[in-house]
């Protein structure tokens, strides 16, 4: 019987664990070459290039650039996170033959960590919080000085990202540890995870959203933010899911695996959170706009004046209009052609989005999409797929001795 | 791996092997016999009740809502507060048959129908105070869009007359899918019927069903799309009832997070009313292998969840007040946690967010008399909430000399007794009368209806 060794340390922070890919059925091994892994990252590499190359022409811009990118890889990380914990607490079975692949993006929370160091040297550009002038001759700043500081800040992020590496290696080492022993105590081992786990993810996302959004408009605030961000989070998880089974069909891997049954309930869930993240999104906009008050509205004005409105209307129809009436079909979401087209356009807008609450904050004047926006996106997005790619193909493509996969094989939606 | 089955095959949904017509005797007969002599005193007292809620409606109707405590800064009391109450009962119900269904929870199918009846006489409740809280009672058809002589029509920029839509379309919508969901009981009832008046009358109710092929197919298919309906109906329902406090600019009702979390605390309450009452009624009708512990279980898990999200949002509202350095903001959640009704917050927080705390432990889950303790703890905190959020925030807000105190009146006390009475002469009375349990549902799920069930038996 195999057991799951570590890997090497120079390799951990890639994949913490010795590949286990030979010991996997032939069904779900990997078939194909290092492409699949080795495109994404040549594609982030060039892209963080030249990301980078911002950093010394165009600081500040960069700055909010690279912020915008890796939060919307951080969103991708936590979707993930909530989708396993959410399938082990609901003793999901259908979810099995696509949980793997969220499983391989949970040990993204340690290279984001690291992918976050820029963001740490950019804190004076990002956060107007961080000017001691500007808190000096402001009372409402200097009121919010026991929470906004940088030390306090630094201390936050650094136990965010503790928390869920503890739990994305909790998670991902019994999955793995399954597909060496079969463990039959594995399932009642994850509920456990799980069941704190959620609690202390939904915490620390609120909380993270409140940091590392929410601060850079200093004076504002709303109540709902977390839940507007763990709602772009959670719908970008399923599109993904769904594009990356996609991926691998194409290459020859979990054909008759994963079945036309799963891209329709990932299809439903997405479209479900499209729901859930336009009634969040108009909540917040509607209460506001209906009270008026002016610390909370001005917010909003930044974003419906000098060409942001053109981006709050992309927003509202693409974010919720197009894809809600396009994933109402049974046929759209059965079929892998526009179903694939669907999600990647949503996980377009789920970086839309992340831009539309940061960048007015930089440019109040005038609409922009600048070349740092979209280069340091794809730059830091590929890496993030890259190695979650690697990660991926050095085990088995399922869990596959999980005692519910025959379940999930032969599933079908009634 | 000898011990491989435990972890592998899942618990029955229905235990005691029970074959098709022994599942339809256990639920029909209690529709068909005399009822036992403990329904005879609980319709006694809830019928007592209900008189007492008409004679003070009536009451307050002739002399006016100056009978009620409420005042000039707190000009919402306990009508509102149980009407809130009442909707958020409401939503267990259409949670349980609509959105599990979504979800493919086959566990809901023992407690569906009673949620849903449950659903739709909390809402009867519901509605009863909007209606009963306005001054003039009887110009209340204003607020619907008639044309008339006067040229007058509602505005519609008024949560209030969201609610009118919202929840009278909730209540058509819910008594839709709870009657859709009776036809094939009713339908039984009606072929196990001996008098000729009782078959003529399910006759008509059952609709000429046969379950045939077509009728069934047909069927399944209106039920999942009226659950796909009634799914963001029910978050909808819910959220515009938090708008009537949200979309003010009073501090304490002004807050973003207004309607999930009300969604959220609504699903937690009603909840817990669908466990203090299945708890007693699987005792007394004897139906304890088809809503079985585990499902007791289930709707605790549920019940963690919600008040846990509820706690979140407590937590959220006390962050974000210090955190907006708004004083009034600051101030009336100060107000909240020391003020003059600082116990009635506190009951709340130890309502809500620590007594559903114990769930987490797998052996006071399944503990039925502490589920049904906690069930009602979970209930009082509930209405406290919406006390809390009502009446603490509209007695201090920004001029100081508009501060008020509210205190109830006799009236509004027997009023909010009264209606449970109309509540539980309702629930009462369909348990007398229609299947309780939805038995078509539940025949699908039991491991006689896996087609070769008796093959494996005979192997």
């Amino acid at each position: 019987m195999a057991t799951l060794k570590k890997s090497h340390i120079t390799q951990y922070l890639l994949d913490p664990f010795a590949s286990t890919a030979a010991d996997a059925p032939d069904a779900f091994r990997y078939k194909g070459d290092w492409r699949i892994w080795g495109i994404p990252l040549l594609v982030g590499a060039i892209g963080l290039t030249s990301g980078l190359s911002g950093w010394l022409t165009d600081p500040h811009q960069f700055y909010f650039s690279y912020l915008t990118g890796w939060v919307f890889c951080l969103t991708i990380a936590l979707g993930a996170l909530y989708f396993v914990l959410i399938q082990h607490l609901t003793r999901a079975r259908w979810s099995i033959v696509v949980r793997r692949m969220a499983e391989a993006l949970l040990w993204t929370f340690p290279l984001l960590a690291v992918l976050g160091i820029p963001v740490l040297f950019g804190l004076h550009d990002l956060y107007h919080w961080t000017h001691a002038d500007a808190v000096a001759t402001d009372p409402i700043l200097a009121g919010k000085t026991p929470y906004l500081n940088v030390p306090f800040f630094l201390v936050r992020l650094a136990v965010y990202f503790l928390v869920w590496s503890l739990l994305a290696y909790l998670l991902y080492r019994n999955s793995l540890a399954q597909d060496c022993t079969g463990d039959e105590d594995i399932p009642a081992r994850q509920r456990k995870v799980s069941a704190w786990g959620l609690a202390v993810a939904a915490l620390t996302t609120a909380f993270a959203s409140y940091d590392l959004l929410m601060s850079l408009d200093p004076h504002w605030f709303s109540t709902i933010f977390g839940v507007y961000v763990f709602a772009g989070a959670f719908m970008s998880i399923h599109a993904l899911l769904a594009l990356c089974a996609m991926i691998l069909q194409s290459m020859g891997n979990l054909r008759g695996i994963v079945t036309t049954e799963h891209y329709q309930d990932l299809g439903k869930l997405t479209f479900g959170f499209v729901v859930f993240w336009t009634y969040i999104a108009f909540s917040q906009y509607m209460l506001i706009w209906y009270g008026n008050i002016p610390e909370e509205t001005l917010w909003y004005r930044h974003r419906l004046g000098h060409g942001w409105e053109v981006h709050s209307a992309v927003l509202l129809i693409g974010h919720f209009i197009v894809p809600f009436f396009l994933l109402l079909s049974r046929a759209v979401k059965r079929s892998r052609l526009l179903l694939g087209l669907i999600c990647v356009w949503l996980l377009a807008m789920q970086w839309f989005d992340i831009h539309w609450l940061a960048a007015p904050v930089l440019h109040p004047d005038a609409a922009t999409i600048h070349f740092l926006d979209v280069a340091n996106w794809v730059g830091l997005f590929g890496i993030v797929l890259g190695v979650f790619m690697y990660r991926l193909v050095r085990h088995s493509l399922v869990p596959c001795r999980s005692p519910w996969l025959e379940n999930s094989l032969h599933f079908e939606n009634t | 791996m000898g011990h491989s089955t435990s972890h592998t095959t899942e618990a029955p949904l229905v235990t005691g092997n029970l074959s098709f017509h022994e599942l339809t005797e256990l639920v029909a007969r209690h529709a068909e016999k005399k009822p036992p002599m403990i329904w005879y005193v609980a319709i006694g007292i809830s019928s007592l009740m209900l008189l007492n809620l008409l004679v003070m409606i009536a009451y307050q109707v002739w002399n006016g809502v100056g009978v009620w405590g409420n005042n000039v800064p707190v000009g919402w009391g306990w009508p509102i507060v149980d009407f809130v109450f009442w909707v958020g009962i409401g939503h267990a119900g259409t949670l349980i048959s609509a959105i599990l269904f979504l979800f493919r929870q086959r566990w809901r199918t023992s407690i569906n129908r009673a949620a849903e009846a449950m659903t739709i006489f909390a809402v009867i409740c519901a509605l009863l105070f909007p209606t009963i809280h306005v001054g003039r009672i009887w110009v209340i058809y204003w607020t619907l869009p008639i044309p008339n002589q006067m040229d007058m029509w509602p505005q519609f920029k008024s949560p209030l007359l969201w609610d009118v839509f919202a929840v009278s379309s909730y209540f058509i919508v819910s008594l839709i899918f709870w009657y859709v969901g009776l036809i094939p009981d009713l339908a039984t009832l009606r072929d196990r019927a001996r008098s000729f008046i009782r078959q003529r009358v399910l006759g008509i109710f059952s609709m000429g069903w046969t379950g045939s092929n077509r009728h069934w197919r047909n069927y399944e298919k209106a039920y999942l799309l009226l659950a796909g309906l009634a799914t963001p109906l029910v978050l909808s329902v819910h959220s515009v009832v938090s708008f009537d406090f949200a979309v003010s600019i009073v501090p304490g009702w002004h807050t973003t997070i207004f309607p999930p979390y009300f969604v959220a605390g609504a699903i937690f309450s009603g909840f817990a009313m669908v466990v203090t009452l299945m708890v007693i009624a699987r005792k007394v009708y004897g139906i304890e292998d088809l809503i079985t512990l585990n499902h007791l279980e289930k709707m605790n898990i549920i019940i963690l969840l919600t008040g846990s999200m509820v706690g979140f949002a407590y937590i959220t509202e006390l962050f974000i007040a210090w955190y907006s350095q708004v004083g009034y903001e600051q101030y009336a959640f100060i107000n909240r946690v020391t003020g003059p009704y600082a116990w009635a917050y506190w009951i709340m927080m130890s309502c809500n967010l620590i007594a559903p705390q114990v769930f987490w432990f797998k052996r006071l889950r399944r503990n039925v008399p502490l589920m049904f303790i906690i069930s009602i703890l979970v209930n009082i905190g509930m209405w406290f909430e919406r006390f809390v959020i009502t009446v603490i925030s509209l007695h201090r807000d920004y001029l100081p000399s508009s501060w008020g105190y509210f205190t109830p009146t006799w009236v509004d006390v027997m009023t909010f007794v009264g209606s449970f009475g109309l509540f539980l002469t309702l629930f009462l009375l369909f348990l007398r009368f229609v299947p309780m349990v939805a038995l078509a549902e539940v025949k699908g799920v039991v491991p006689q209806a896996d087609p070769h069930f008796y093959d494996r038996e005979s192997s």
